[in-house]
């Protein structure tokens, strides 16, 4: 009689609303006198400020304030950066540029006025007199001497870090060959469907600041933003309604975050502020951005040695909340899904005229599987085997796991070699290699492109987080015997409304429509973490989960308290607790009602029913919890339980990912033939919600192999601005997914899952990538750098 | 995204219309499908004063047969063309081109005379009126012309309408004989626009040859025109591979295509012959 | 973003240079120009109103004749800003004797910032392109007349912009 939620494709409970246009996203929260905000942002990469005259915009009618840099100076403090690197620069960074701006899109002025028309019409009218600089785009150039952004430092060279396991000398000695490529991963624009936005209501006699931000970090931002403003923490609430997607981006503390709140307190009236697609572009984090030299030797037989990564990390002129972190990740995932006896990773990171990269959608591990995977197939193209069969002989077997990286990880559960099985047999792997033979003769050019990628995952023990890596819940039933989950994770898209309530519906035995999942809201949730990382589910399920062990412990414990038994004869199943069979014959006074004793007042709840004999439901304890007449000794009312769940390693999902592409040799096109991918995120809570990660990750991944690419030029304008010219996939440029999964549980947390939220960005990449390449083999290619365009493709077959 | 401050007019009439818009040369827009005009309005780099809406002029959107020609009202949407089947009939090529453009909700706003007023160098449609020898009707405050599509496109988002004139109507000769057409489309990943656009309407003889070819290239210069040179390669040829090779070679003569971010001007050159060869063997093929 | 192209005019080289040099040729040739006012020895304010179709913008800012070695070089140095963004550069024109006239080169270096450069990616470089055949094609008109005769008309322009645009070939690279 048990539900069976969990492992089915239960629909999303979330799509009813967003599918009807009926979901509320910051836009749609209207709060009676509201003023709007715009900004005025730099036209130059690198300039001097040398006046800002705003006296035409406030006299613009309708036009009620203008702040600029010089007006917020120390009463709003800096944009947090949360990584802790050693010996890290840390630019002032400001919510207003004060006397210099360093990239296009720089905020210079906030604009609030009565409505949108004025504060916009009032954007042109603030005269800003710029000293032009000399710019500097280039990662590496920022990194040689280029002109210097941040003059304080000296240089552009916010840090430099090595790391890695092994020795690494030694690693190369043993070598019988080695390959070397340089590889670029191109910068990003996260592209969210739904822009930020920030609405902010201050309320002066209650001396309360709420905030509505579309973000992935409602507690943190909470936070950063009290310490910014300088309110305190308890008297700011921050609510993340509904929120359009993030891929990262939303995973900050902006500037604009900051400043809306203050401004709302400066003029006692909600002040909002939505951004506008180009302002995205510009002025949102972007992802990606490093240029790197890898170098992997290994034996004749394909047995890899040792692993060294060089990499340039783009960062933008300043740091976002997690910029210099995210090329670590890098450094973490450099083993992939084999074994390395030596890694070791050099990161530079560097500033440049530009915004900041940071957490997109997989985050510093794309990075690390794109570059040990393109490196896989210069191993198998220089052995002349076949690249499956080098991945292959390197994988760890499933017996040594956990499996300790020369990285410094130690991968939870693993058995790489069966979803690659799947994955060939799948797609017909023989035959296909086969068919490529007989293309290949009549002139036609197809690839075939496999990776074998490991993530991390379940973002993490706290000692590896910069501010905290734990998850919270609260499962409650109401007197009403619905039930109430909250959860500090934020789900903005994920689906964990839907797959949170599958587990406590299993857990309790009611129907999933009589939980409702709660986040986002600082007002109501305890403090949570947030949802990044691929952590909501790994981390914040399992605070779920446990927190329904403790809640259902306390039901036993009032259940047993009702039936006047021992709660070690309790049996609970199917929303129902009742005497173990044995047990119910030897229970005392069974017979008797088990009601609290009393005339309900009028109005009052109605009392609880037993059927008086051996049955209560999970209802009727929660109902009984709260009536609180006749509860166990030490048994406080209520029916709710908390849980901070610490998870004690990451997880580390895999799969196997295989494209198979036909390039037209005229034009360059690209075409796919087939794509089969088999993820293993561990126990799959619901099959649809991971097909839907793993569709839209490959989608991205289509998009950065392929098409994406944020274009800055020598004067660090930026050229790709908007949709027109910065292309994301669209339903056209997709294959059918072929879609399996194998499933190796986590020993992580009892759930045994593992994370799903970026393994499409993270596997896909190189499939695809080296699809196009052994395609165009026939022609010497090796390597190519992303996005792989038509005219690149057409290029090489023309031989220029 | 959010434009500067203007007036609104629906007219109910055309010459409601004209007159509203003599009433401010300067500053008055005509506002038909909105789907490139208001983009432009909200980057604020078009400001215009008054904004005339003609998309509420009924009698303004038809497709219809008339005598020897097909007569096509400027506010008539792409996705009307895209699903007449009186034009799959007598001229496939404008449903052909039609469906190639940008995505539904694109197609179902927007207009083809907006399109041809607007001759964006990437747009389809100035390719297709060219490959048919479409006539377009201008109507201003004093008078009515007729212009040939290949007099109307005078340079990048530059036409033959005078201030004050408004097109009314695109007029195409009813193809007749034995006819083939294609339109094949290189189009940009981001924008969908045409980064090549081929538009073959291929005349033949009872035998097979090439009677005469028309064809409209647009995407490659600053504004849409015809290949004279593949058209006179191609005449009185069989129309085999060879001819058909030889011939698109020509798709650039007397033009430096043009060169962005995502095409350089020899690989839009490239795209223009392929692209050429393909719509001239689609057209064939379709030859009755 | 790099630009270059050859020119023929039909008047001879002194012609031509004298034109380039004249403020108010200048003016009538450079596509949109309301204003272009002396500020110094070989150094105006200009106000011009470009644009291609509905898309305009008013830009105000400064332009400067240098290394003037008549009648075969110049080059034209120019800083404006308007609302749509920024555009400034430098050029430098060549003139030969041709046959019968004289052959312009010209190769110089454009930047543009702000709204332009961030969504008008795609038509930059045909904008240029078309600005400078229609300052050209102005120009040959105005050489053609002789100094102190009144200006051509601009009637004139249209219709020679359409012949002149249609044969002229223009070498035009982005480099
Ligand atoms: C996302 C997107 C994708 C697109 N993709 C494509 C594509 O792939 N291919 C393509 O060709 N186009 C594409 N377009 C452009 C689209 O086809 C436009 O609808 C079309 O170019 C303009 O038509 P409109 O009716 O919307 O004109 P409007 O935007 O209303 O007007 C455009 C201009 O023409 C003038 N005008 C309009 N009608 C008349 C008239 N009858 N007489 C005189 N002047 C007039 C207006 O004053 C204005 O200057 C795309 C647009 C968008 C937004």
């Amino acid at each position: 009689m048990t539900n069976n939620y969990v492992g089915k494709r239960v629909k999303r409970t979330e799509d009813p609303r967003l599918i009807r246009g009926l979901a509320h996203y910051v836009d749609d929260v209207a709060l009676p006198g509201t003023l709007h905000v715009t900004f005025v942002r730099s036209i130059y990469a690198h300039a001097k400020i040398t006046g800002i005259d705003t006296s035409a915009a406030l006299s613009t009618p309708g036009v009620v304030a203008v702040y600029t840099g010089q007006d917020v100076a120390g009463k709003i403090g800096p944009v947090p950066c949360a990584s802790a690197l050693p010996e890290l620069k840390v630019p002032d960074h400001r919510v207003l540029a004060t006397d210099k701006v360093y990239f296009v899109g720089h905020p210079i002025a906030a604009i609030v006025a009565t409505d949108r028309y004025a504060a916009r019409d009032a954007v042109d009218l603030v005269m800003v007199d710029y000293e032009e600089l000399p710019v500097v785009t280039d990662v590496e150039q920022a990194a040689n001497g280029g002109p210097v952004i941040h003059e304080a430092f000296g240089d552009n060279i916010a840090y430099k870090l090595t790391s890695g396991e092994g020795d690494i000398d030694a690693a190369f000695t043993a070598a019988d060959r080695t390959v070397k490529q340089r590889i670029l991963h191109n910068r990003l624009a996260p592209i969210a469907m739904e822009p930020r936005g920030v609405l902010a209501r201050y309320f002066p006699g209650e001396e309360e600041l709420t905030i509505w931000s579309s973000t992935q970090i409602p507690h943190l931002m909470r936070t950063q933003v009290a310490l910014m403003i300088g309110i305190p923490e308890n008297k700011l609430r921050v609510i993340t309604p509904e929120v359009g997607g993030g891929f990262g981006s939303k995973l900050n503390v902006y500037s604009e975050e900051a400043l809306l709140g203050w401004i709302a307190m400066q003029l006692g009236k909600p002040v909002k502020w939505i951004e506008t697609r180009r302002e995205n572009m510009q002025a949102t984090i972007h992802g990606r951005g490093q240029v790197g030299d890898i170098e992997v030797g290994f034996k004749n037989d394909g047995t890899l040695t040792g692993l060294r990564y060089s990499v340039f990390a783009d960062l933008g002129a300043y740091h976002q909340l997690l910029t210099p972190a995210i090329p670590t990740l890098t450094g973490l995932m450099l083993s992939g899904a084999y074994k390395i006896p030596a890694i070791q990773m050099n990161i530079t990171g560097c500033f440049t005229n530009k915004m900041a990269t940071d957490a997109y959608r997989g985050a510093g591990r794309p990075e690390a599987t794109y570059v040990v995977e393109r490196a896989l197939d210069l191993v198998a193209a220089e052995l002349g085997v076949d690249p499956a069969e080098v991945r292959r002989k390197n994988f760890p077997s499933p017996d040594e796991f956990p499996f300790h990286t020369a990285t410094g990880l130690d991968y939870d559960s693993g058995d790489y070699e069966t979803a690659l099985n799947k994955a060939q047999e799948i797609i017909g792997y023989a035959q296909l290699r086969e068919e490529q033979k007989k293309a290949r003769d009549e002139g036609r050019l197809i690839g075939i492109g496999v990776s074998t990628y490991v993530e991390i995952c379940a973002l993490g023990p706290s000692q590896a987080m910069p501010a905290g890596g734990w998850e919270s819940a609260t499962v409650r039933i109401e007197p009403t015997g619905k039930v109430t989950v909250l959860t500090g994770a934020s789900p903005h898209g994920q689906g964990q409304e839907t797959s949170f309530a599958q587990i406590v519906a299993d857990e309790l035995g009611v129907n999933i429509n009589d939980v409702t999942v709660i986040h986002g809201d600082t007002g109501v949730v305890q403090y949570g973490i947030g949802t990044f990382g691929s952590r909501a589910t790994a981390v914040g399920g399992t605070a779920v989960f446990v927190a329904v062990q403790k809640l259902k412990e306390k039901a036993q414990k009032i259940a047993a308290h009702m039936l006047k038994a021992d709660a070690s004869h309790i049996l609970f199943e199917g929303g129902k607790y009742s005497l173990q069979a044995a047990a119910a014959a030897s229970a005392t006074g069974v017979s008797e009602p088990v009601v609290p004793v009393g005339q309900a007042p009028a109005g009052a709840l109605p009392e609880p029913e037993t059927d008086g004999k051996s049955n209560l439901t999970i209802q009727d304890i929660a109902l009984a919890a709260h009536l609180a007449k006749d509860l166990p000794p030490d048994t406080e009312p209520g029916l709710s339980a908390t849980y901070f769940f610490e998870p004690k390693n990451f997880t580390f999902p895999f799969g196997t990912h295989i494209a198979v592409v036909e390039v037209d040799h005229e034009t360059g096109d690209i075409k796919f033939l087939r794509y089969v991918a088999v993820d293993d995120c561990g126990r799959v809570i619901n099959p649809m919600l991971v097909d839907g990660q793993v569709h839209g990750g490959i989608v991205q991944s289509i998009g950065q192999a392929m098409y994406e690419e944020v274009v800055y030029d020598e004067q660090g304008q930026l050229v790709t601005g908007t949709l027109m010219d910065y292309a994301v996939p669209r339903a056209k440029h997709i294959p059918n997914f072929e879609l399996d999964r194998t499933e190796t549980p986590s020993p992580v947390n009892p759930l045994g899952v593992k994370g799903v939220g970026e393994a499409g960005t993270i596997g896909a990449t190189p499939a695809i990538v080296g699809a196009i390449v052994d395609a165009l083999a026939p022609f010497g290619v090796r390597h190519l750098d992303m996005p792989v365009k038509p005219e690149n493709v057409w290029r090489i077959i023309n031989g220029n | 995204m959010i434009p500067a401050q203007f007036d609104y007019q629906a007219p109910a009439t055309l010459e409601e219309a004209v007159s509203l818009l003599a009433s401010d040369l300067d500053g008055a827009k005509i506002l038909a499908g909105g789907h490139s005009l208001i983009p432009a309005m909200k980057l604020r780099l078009a400001q215009p004063q008054l904004l005339v809406d003609i998309g509420r002029i009924k009698s303004l959107a038809y497709i219809r047969e008339e005598g020897d020609e097909i007569l096509i009202g400027a506010t008539t949407t792409h996705y009307q063309l895209e699903s007449s089947d009186l034009l799959q009939r007598i001229c496939p090529l404008l449903p052909d081109c039609a469906k190639s453009i940008g995505d539904v909700q694109v197609r179902n706003k927007g207009t083809i005379g907006g399109s041809l007023a607007h001759a964006d160098p990437a747009a389809d449609w100035p390719a297709a009126v060219l490959a048919l020898g479409a006539e377009l009707v201008l109507v201003g405050p004093k008078a009515e012309r007729t212009v040939k599509a290949e007099d109307f496109f005078v340079d990048l988002f530059t036409t033959d309408l005078q201030p004050g004139e408004i097109l009314r109507e695109i007029r195409i000769k009813k193809p007749s004989g034995r006819f083939g057409q294609s339109y094949q489309k290189a189009p940009h990943p981001a924008s969908g626009f045409a980064v090549v656009g081929i538009a073959v309407h291929l005349g033949l003889n009872d035998d097979g040859s090439c009677k005469a070819a028309a064809i409209g290239v647009t995407g490659v210069d600053v504004k849409a025109y015809r290949a004279k040179g593949v058209e006179a390669a191609l005449s009185g040829t069989t129309i085999d591979d060879d001819a058909i090779a030889q011939a698109s070679l020509h798709v650039c003569d007397g033009v430096d295509p043009n060169s962005d971010l995502y095409a350089s001007s020899e690989y839009r050159g490239q795209l223009a012959r392929v692209h050429m060869r393909r719509a001239i063997q689609a057209a064939k093929a379709k030859a009755q | 973003m790099k630009l270059e192209g050859i020119h023929q005019l039909d008047a001879p080289r002194e012609r031509v240079y004298q034109c380039l040099v004249d403020p108010e040729v200048l003016q009538r040739c450079i596509p949109g120009c309301e204003r272009l006012e002396k500020t110094g020895d070989n150094t105006f304010a200009a106000t011009i109103r470009a644009g291609v179709g509905s898309i305009k913008g008013v830009f105000n800012g400064t332009a400067r004749l240098e290394d003037l070695r008549e009648p075969e070089h110049l080059r034209i140095v120019v800083d404006s800003k308007g609302a749509p963004g920024f555009l400034k550069g430098s050029g430098d024109l060549d003139l030969e004797h041709a046959e019968n006239g004289t052959k312009v080169n010209y190769s110089g270096d454009v930047q543009v910032g702000g709204t332009i450069a961030s969504v008008g990616q795609r038509m930059i470089q045909g904008t240029a392109k078309m600005m400078a055949t229609q300052f050209f094609t102005s120009l040959n008109a105005e050489a053609g007349t002789q100094a102190g005769e009144p200006p051509p008309q601009h009637g004139f322009f249209r219709t020679a912009l359409r012949w002149f645009s249609g044969w002229l070939r223009n070498i035009f690279r982005k480099h």
